[in-house]
């Protein structure tokens, strides 16, 4: 892999700018049982997590860039002390200009967060009462907020749900409200934490149109955090690799699954059985059903494609790159090594 | 623009205190224990006056206690310490407008709906229980102010405390502990001129009666002018006090701010 912080982009000024950045959080631990509970009561013990351990990466006006990593590998953290949510151990971040954690009011009116667990729509209210709310925070005209509701209602499909109380609304609703809700005094830099979580496969792409339209018209800003790997290619040329809450990978997603995996994915239908034998001879086979696939080295397919090609019984050729699912399985398991 | 955003968040807070309108009925009843102590306190009055308060005094001064504690009302350090265990702040600390000037509006705006809810049960129980003494309109107007400061107290206090919730795992009980002490240090369960006159002095100059007797003082007219001026003293005294606190408190907690949760 690639050496870290490698910038894709230096061509142009950076618009998130973060050096050497660490979190601590100090956590306090104790066994399970009574007696630890009571022990508890007169000596607490702590241990200090590291959450985002040195992460230092630039990121470019108009960029869409993915932070990934497993669970637990500071993804969130990073994010919130990218929104001024939280405040930062150690480490220089500027955001657009600003230093988050000062919550500039002009740094507040020029980013959103949105996060899929968390909400910022009253639940027992339309949403129409909190954008109206935003409205006035944010210091957006009554025209414009009326042209932009209007647009991203349509955009959307929202206008049916939006005057009904937000415990009404399915999970999708709700989180294209909130959504609504983030960019209605369009941000010029957009955090999207797990904005797909738990959403059906409509609902995920209605969200990705979304994103990528607001980002290419407004030139926006965005990170995204996902463990859709859909969001992620559909969304970013650019991943952040997070784990143990340091940054591990940081380039384009062709780049990163070149060099975790070297090899193609070549996938073919072979209807009869008896066509099937000899395929290991081309590559690792993956799948020997009916659709077989095959993970060739790079240098190779074009030899391999011609080969399968004037085999008999064989259809559907299809070459590709492995799935980014795997490729971060992989890196996350060399990891655990 | 502050004045702009604080009417849109009152807007806001009243659709809220509408819609959570049931909640805010069940609240209003459970705060109505002066109620009670009007049944008990008018009943021993009915042989002589008992500290300078008869039969009408008592249910005059109950029933306003219990109206001025609807109209003093703040639930901040219950809304707030949740936010700050869950991470439910971020929402309100990613909005170009302060956190507190939410809770503020929002607390401020639910009046409106608890005193419509509270009159009509305070007028109905004054009906009931005979009628009480008079109160001067003159001593309405007087009320005004310290109701406003009042509600500063309780509001400040509450906010300070949730401020604890950056350091504490549960920093309710702390305002539970001192809820304790206001229900019988403020006026609320009885008047507190009816402690030993030593005691008295000590009690009268606390936030606690600042918070609740002294209104109901001003505004069934048992207090001199002097007097008046000096309560209304004392209240900014701890309205400042506690407003430095809970500013202090925010201040430094800020950093520590977990915002727990994806």
């Amino acid at each position: 892999m690639p050496a870290c912080g490698t910038d894709v982009r230096v061509s142009r000024p950076p618009h998130i700018q973060v050096s050497g950045l660490s979190k601590h959080f100090r956590v306090s631990r104790r066994e399970a049982g009574l007696v630890a509970a009571m022990r508890a009561v007169f000596r607490r013990e702590w241990d200090t997590v590291r959450a985002v351990e040195e992460v230092s990466f630039r990121v470019t006006a108009g960029e869409r860039v993915a932070l990934l990593g497993p669970n637990g590998a500071g993804k969130t953290t990073t994010l919130k002390m990218l929104a001024g949510l939280l405040h930062p151990t150690a480490g220089e971040l500027t955001v657009a200009g600003y230093t988050p954690a000062a919550r500039e009011a002009s740094f507040l009116r020029s980013i959103a967060l949105v996060m899929g667990q968390k909400r910022q729509l009253s639940w027992d209210l339309p949403a129409l009462d909190t954008f109206e709310l935003n409205r006035v925070v944010y210091g957006v005209s009554h025209s414009d907020y009326r042209q932009r509701l209007d647009e991203m209602t349509e955009l959307l499909d929202l206008a049916h749900v939006v005057s009904r109380p937000v415990r009404q609304l399915s999970l999708g609703e709700r989180m294209k409200c909130e959504l609504v809700a983030a960019l209605l005094h369009r941000p010029k830099v957009i955090f999207l934490d797990e904005p797909t979580l738990g959403m059906d496969v409509t609902m995920q792409l209605k969200i990705r149109h979304f994103i990528r339209d607001y980002n290419e018209r407004y030139g926006a800003t965005v990170i995204l955090t996902s463990h859709y790997m859909g969001d992620v290619a559909a969304l970013c040329s650019r991943v952040l690799l997070i784990a143990d809450g340091e940054l591990r990978f940081d380039g384009d997603i062709d780049e990163l699954v070149k060099s975790v995996r070297p090899v193609k994915r070549v996938s073919v239908t072979i209807p009869d059985k008896r066509h099937r034998v000899g395929m290991s001879e081309y590559g690792m086979v993956v799948q020997r059903e009916e659709r077989v696939v095959l993970d060739v080295e790079r240098g190779k397919v074009s030899d391999v494609i011609a080969h399968l090609l004037s085999r008999e019984g064989v259809r559907d050729l299809e070459v590709t790159d492995p799935p980014l699912e795997e490729v971060l399985r992989e890196v996350f398991e060399r990891r655990r090594v | 623009m502050v004045p702009r955003v604080a009417a849109a968040m009152w807007r806001f807070g009243i659709a809220e205190a509408v819609a959570y309108r049931a909640s805010m009925f069940v609240w209003v009843l459970a705060t109505c224990f002066p109620l009670v102590s009007l049944a008990l306190w008018s009943y021993l009055a009915e042989e002589g006056p008992i500290g300078g308060y008869d039969r009408g005094g008592f249910v005059t001064y109950f029933v306003a206690a219990f109206l001025i504690r609807q109209l003093t009302s703040a639930w901040v350090c219950w809304d707030l310490t949740r936010q700050i265990r869950l991470g439910e702040l971020d929402a309100l600390l990613l909005r170009p407008a302060h956190p507190v000037l939410h809770h503020m509006m929002s607390n401020f705006a639910a009046l409106p709906m608890r005193a419509f809810m509270a009159l009509p049960l305070g007028v109905g129980v004054l009906i009931f229980a005979g009628g009480g003494d008079p109160v001067a309109w003159g001593d309405v107007l007087r009320t005004l102010p310290t109701l406003a400061l009042a509600w500063g107290i309780v509001f400040s206090i509450q906010l300070a405390v949730a401020c604890l919730a950056f350091w504490l795992t549960s920093a309710t009980s702390l305002y539970e502990a001192w809820l304790a002490v206001h229900l019988v240090l403020s006026g609320y369960l009885l008047p507190t001129s009816l402690f030993p006159e030593r005691f008295a002095e000590v009690i009268r100059v606390l936030p606690f009666h600042a918070a609740l007797g002294f209104p109901v003082e001003v505004l069934t007219g048992r207090l001199t002018h002097g007097a008046y001026v000096e309560g209304i003293g004392l209240q900014c005294f701890w309205v400042a006090c506690f407003s430095v606190l809970a500013a202090f408190s925010w201040r430094r907690g800020l950093t520590r701010y977990g915002s727990v949760g994806a």
